[in-house]
C-alpha cells in the first residue's frame, strides 16, 4: 500500500480556540476512509484546513501528502498536487459561468502537472459524460456557479467537478447531507465509479447512511477534535446502533 | 462656511482666450449667438471655479486641473484603425465623429436617416437653425460655471431631434476621440437631445484618450425627452493619463418617458459623470446604471440627481466601483421627490470593490423627501473580495490572481452586461478585463 496522506498529531486552534486537538490519521492509495463524529466535533476544520483555507491557525503536528509538506502550500498547490475537498457547503459565485469556471479550473490543474491544456471539444465531451453521471442538468452547466442551485444540486456540482478534475485524494465533507436517497445514490455511483488503485478517499458523514453505497475500508470517530477510534465498516454499524453518547462520555 | 471659500475667480487666460476666438466660434455674427455667448461667459467669471469646499465637488479637484492655462484644441487626424476600434452598433449605424473636439467630416456619416429624424453636428445646427441653438445654449445649467464656459466657448458636438412617434432602431454613435498634444488643451462640446412624443433612440457615446499630454474635456448634454419618449444611452469612457474629462447631462422627462442610461467610466487621469435629470411627468422611469474602475493614480467620480416631480415614477441607480492601487472615487447620489410626487419608487445601489489598501473611495447617498406616500431606498457596500470565493475558487486549482481576476470580472459585468449595444457590451468587456490583472489571460481563455 503506497502512503498517500499521513496526518501527525495535527492541533488547529480557531479564535483562539483549540479546535483538533491532536489528529492522527495514515491514508494509503486505493483506500476509502469514512470519518464520523458528532456536530461541531472538529470533522470540516479537519476538511478546511487540509485545503488550505484561511482562519485556522496549526498550532502542532504536520500533515504529508505524497511526500509533501502539505501546510505550507497554497491552496492551488494542493488542488494541482491532487487534493480536492467537496464542500459541505459549497459557494455561489454570481456571475461565473459553471462551465467556464470548470474549464479554468481544469486546465490549471493539468498545466500544474504538466499537461496540455484540453480541448474545447473533449472538455465538452467528458463534461456532458460526467454530468450525465452525476445527474445534472446541462441548463446547470450554463448557469453562474452554484447560483440558485438546489443543496442537493450543489452537492451534484461539487462532485462533477471531482470526477472531472479527477484529484487523487477526495474529501468529500457531509456531501449526503441534504441529499435524497436518488441524489444520494447518484452520488455514491460517481464516486464509485472513480475508485481505483491510485485515488483515496476521505469520506466525512454524520450518518451511516452514505457508507451502505460507499464502501470504506476504515471507519474513524472524531470526538471533540480527536479520533477517538478506528475500525472496519463494521464500526459505522456500531455507531448507528449505539451513537456517539460513549464517546462523548469519554470525552467529557 | 463662506460663499468666497467655494469658489475662486477664473484665471486670466480664460478672458485672454475668450477675446481671442470668440470670432472664431462657429455662428460668430449672429447677434442672438453672440449675446448668448458673452452672457454666458459673463456667468462663468461671475460664478468662479468652484473649490472642494463646495458640496457637490468636496472630493473632485477639478479646479487643479482648470487652472491651469490651456488653448482650444486645433484639429489633428488620426488613422482609420484609431476610429474604428471604438465603433459600436452594426453595419447601419450612423456616427458623428469628434478628434479633440473637431467634427471628423471624412470620418462621419449620419445620412440616409429616416423622416423626421435631424441628426447634425452643432456647426451645422448653427447655420440651419441659430435661434433653437441660441435657446438651447441659454437655457441649461445657469448656476453651473463649467456649463456657461461650455455655452460661451462650443463650436462642436451633436444636434440630434427625432419628431413625434419616429424610432431610430439602429443606435447613433458619438464618437469621440481625445488626443491632445504637447501643449494642454480643452474642448467644450456640446450635446442636444429633443426626442418628441413617443420618440425612440438609441445612443452609444464613447470618450477614448491615449495621451498623456493634458487634455480637458468640458462636455455638456442636454435632452428633453416627450410624452412616451424613450432614451438608451451606452457611454464608455476610458482615457490616459492625460484626460480629463468632465461629463455632465441634464435631462427633462415628460409623462410615460423612459431612460436607461448605462455609463461605464473605466478610468482616466480625471473623470467626472454628473447627470442631474427631471421626472416631470407622471409615470417616467429612469434607471441609471454606472461602472467606475481607476487604478494607479485615476479619479473617477459620479454625481446623480434626480428629481421626482410627478406621481408615480421610478427611478433606480445602479453603481459599481472596483478601485485599484492609489485610486479614488466617490459617488454622491441624490433623490430629491417634491412635494405632490406621491407613489414615488426611488432606489439607489452603490457597491465598491476596494482593491488596495490605498486606493479611495467616498460613497454619499443622499434623500431629500416632501411627499407622504413614496417608496424610497438607498444601500452602500464597500469591501474586499468574498473570501468563501476566493477560497472556492483557489481550493479548484485557480491561481490567486486568476480567481481574483474572475471575481472582480463579475462584478464589473453586471453593470456591463446592461448596456443594450451588443457590440459596445463587448468592446467595453474586454477594455475592462485588459485593466484587471491577469485579466487578459482570462480573455483568451475563452472567458468573452
Ligand atoms: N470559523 C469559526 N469560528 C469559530 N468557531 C468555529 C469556526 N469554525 C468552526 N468552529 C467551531 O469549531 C468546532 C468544530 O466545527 P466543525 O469543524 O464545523 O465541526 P463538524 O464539521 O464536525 O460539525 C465547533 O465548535 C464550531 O463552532
Ligand atoms: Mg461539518
Amino acid at each position: 500500500m503506497k502512503n498517500m496522506l499521513r496526518i501527525e498529531e495535527l492541533r488547529v486552534t480557531v479564535e483562539g480556540k483549540e479546535i483538533l486537538k491532536g489528529v492522527t490519521l495514515e491514508v494509503g492509495a486505493g483506500e476509502v476512509h469514512a470519518v464520523m463524529g458528532p456536530n461541531g466535533s472538529g470533522k470540516s476544520t479537519l476538511a478546511y484546513v487540509l485545503a488550505g483555507r484561511e482562519g485556522y491557525e496549526v498550532t502542532g503536528g504536520r500533515v504529508l501528502f505524497l511526500g509533501q509538506d502539505l501546510l505550507a502550500m497554497e491552496p492551488e498547490e494542493r488542488a494541482a498536487a491532487g487534493l480536492f475537498l467537496a464542500m459541505q457547503y459549497p459557494v455561489e459565485i454570481p456571475g461565473v459561468s459553471n462551465m467556464y469556471f470548470l474549464r479554468q479550473a481544469m486546465n490549471a490543474v493539468r498545466k500544474a502537472r504538466g499537461e496540455p491544456e484540453i480541448a474545447a471539444g473533449a472538455f465538452m465531451k467528458m463534461l456532458r459524460e460526467k454530468a450525465r453521471l452525476v445527474g445534472i442538468r446541462d441548463e446547470l452547466l450554463k448557469r453562474d456557479v452554484n447560483t440558485g442551485f438546489s443543496g442537493g444540486e450543489k452537492k451534484r456540482n461539487e462532485i462533477l467537478q471531482l470526477a472531472m478534475l479527477e484529484p487523487k485524494l477526495a474529501v468529500l465533507d457531509e456531501t449526503d447531507s441534504g441529499l435524497d436517497i436518488d441524489a444520494l445514490k447518484a452520488v455514491a455511483e460517481a464516486v464509485n465509479s472513480l475508485r481505483g488503485p491510485d485515488r483515496a478517499f476521505l469520506v466525512i458523514t454524520h450518518y451511516q447512511r452514505l457508507l451502505e453505497h460507499i464502501e470504506p475500508d476504515h471507519v474513524h470517530v472524531m470526538v471533540d477534535g480527536r479520533i477517538r477510534r478506528s475500525g472496519g465498516k463494521e464500526l459505522a454499524l456500531e455507531l448507528e446502533r449505539h451513537g456517539y453518547e460513549q464517546f462523548a462520555a469519554a470525552a467529557a | 462656511m463662506g460663499a468666497a471659500t467655494r469658489r475662486i475667480d477664473p484665471p486670466p487666460f480664460y478672458g485672454e482666450l475668450f477675446a481671442r476666438e470668440r470670432t472664431r466660434l462657429p455662428g460668430h455674427g449672429r447677434a442672438a449667438l453672440d449675446r448668448v455667448r458673452e452672457e454666458a461667459f459673463t456667468r462663468f467669471l461671475g460664478l468662479g471655479l468652484p473649490t472642494q469646499k463646495a458640496e457637490a465637488w468636496k472630493y473632485s479637484p477639478i479646479t487643479r486641473l482648470a487652472n491651469r492655462e490651456m488653448a482650444l484644441a486645433e484639429p489633428t487626424v488620426p488613422g482609420l484603425e484609431e476610429v474604428s476600434a471604438w465603433f459600436g452598433g452594426g453595419p447601419a449605424t450612423r456616427r458623428l465623429i469628434f478628434v479633440d473636439g473637431h467634427l471628423q467630416p471624412e470620418f462621419s456619416h449620419v445620412g440616409g436617416l429616416p423622416a423626421g429624424v435631424r441628426v447634425m453636428g452643432l456647426a451645422r445646427a448653427i447655420e440651419t437653425i441659430p435661434e433653437a441653438v441660441a435657446e438651447a445654449l441659454a437655457g441649461c445649467d445657469p448656476e453651473r460655471a463649467f456649463s456657461q464656459l461650455n455655452a460661451a466657448l462650443t463650436r462642436s458636438g451633436a444636434w440630434i431631434e427625432l419628431a413625434d412617434g419616429v424610432a431610430l432602431e439602429e443606435p447613433l454613435q458619438l464618437l469621440f476621440l481625445h488626443r491632445g498634444g504637447d501643449s494642454a488643451v480643452m474642448t467644450h462640446p456640446r450635446i442636444v437631445i429633443r426626442l418628441g412624443r413617443g420618440a425612440r433612440l438609441h445612443l452609444l457615446e464613447t470618450h477614448a484618450g491615449s495621451g498623456s499630454g493634458h487634455c480637458f474635456v468640458n462636455l455638456v448634454g442636454q435632452a428633453v425627452l416627450g410624452d412616451g419618449a424613450e432614451l438608451l444611452c451606452d457611454r464608455l469612457q476610458l482615457g490616459g493619463s492625460g484626460l480629463s474629462l468632465l461629463a455632465r447631462g441634464f435631462l427633462e422627462m415628460g409623462a410615460g418617458a423612459r431612460l436607461r442610461a448605462t455609463t461605464v467610466a473605466l478610468g482616466s487621469g480625471f473623470l467626472r459623470n454628473e447627470i442631474e435629470l427631471r421626472l416631470a411627468g407622471r409615470e417616467g422611469e429612469a434607471i441609471l446604471s454606472g461602472l467606475y474602475m481607476p487604478r494607479g493614480e485615476e479619479h473617477v467620480d459620479t454625481l446623480v440627481r434626480i428629481h421626482h416631480e410627478a406621481e408615480n415614477c421610478h427611478s433606480d441607480q445602479f453603481y459599481k466601483g472596483v478601485v485599484e492601487d492609489r485610486a479614488r472615487a466617490a459617488f454622491a447620489g441624490k433623490i430629491i421627490v417634491h412635494r405632490g410626487a406621491q407613489k414615488t419608487n426611488a432606489y439607489q445601489a452603490n457597491n465598491n470593490l476596494l482593491l488596495s489598501d490605498r486606493a479611495e473611495v467616498n460613497s454619499k447617498p443622499e434623500l431629500e423627501i416632501y411627499a407622504d406616500d413614496v417608496k424610497c431606498s438607498h444601500g452602500a457596500t464597500c469591501g474586499d473580495l468574498d473570501p468563501e470565493a476566493l477560497f472556492y475558487l483557489r481550493a479548484r486549482g485557480l491561481a490567486r490572481e486568476v480567481a481574483s481576476s474572475l471575481l472582480v470580472y463579475a462584478f464589473a459585468n453586471e453593470v456591463i452586461e446592461r448596456m443594450a449595444d451588443a457590440r459596445l457590451q463587448a468592446l467595453t468587456r474586454r477594455a475592462m478585463l485588459e485593466r484587471v490583472p491577469g485579466g487578459a489571460a482570462l480573455e483568451a481563455e475563452g472567458l468573452l
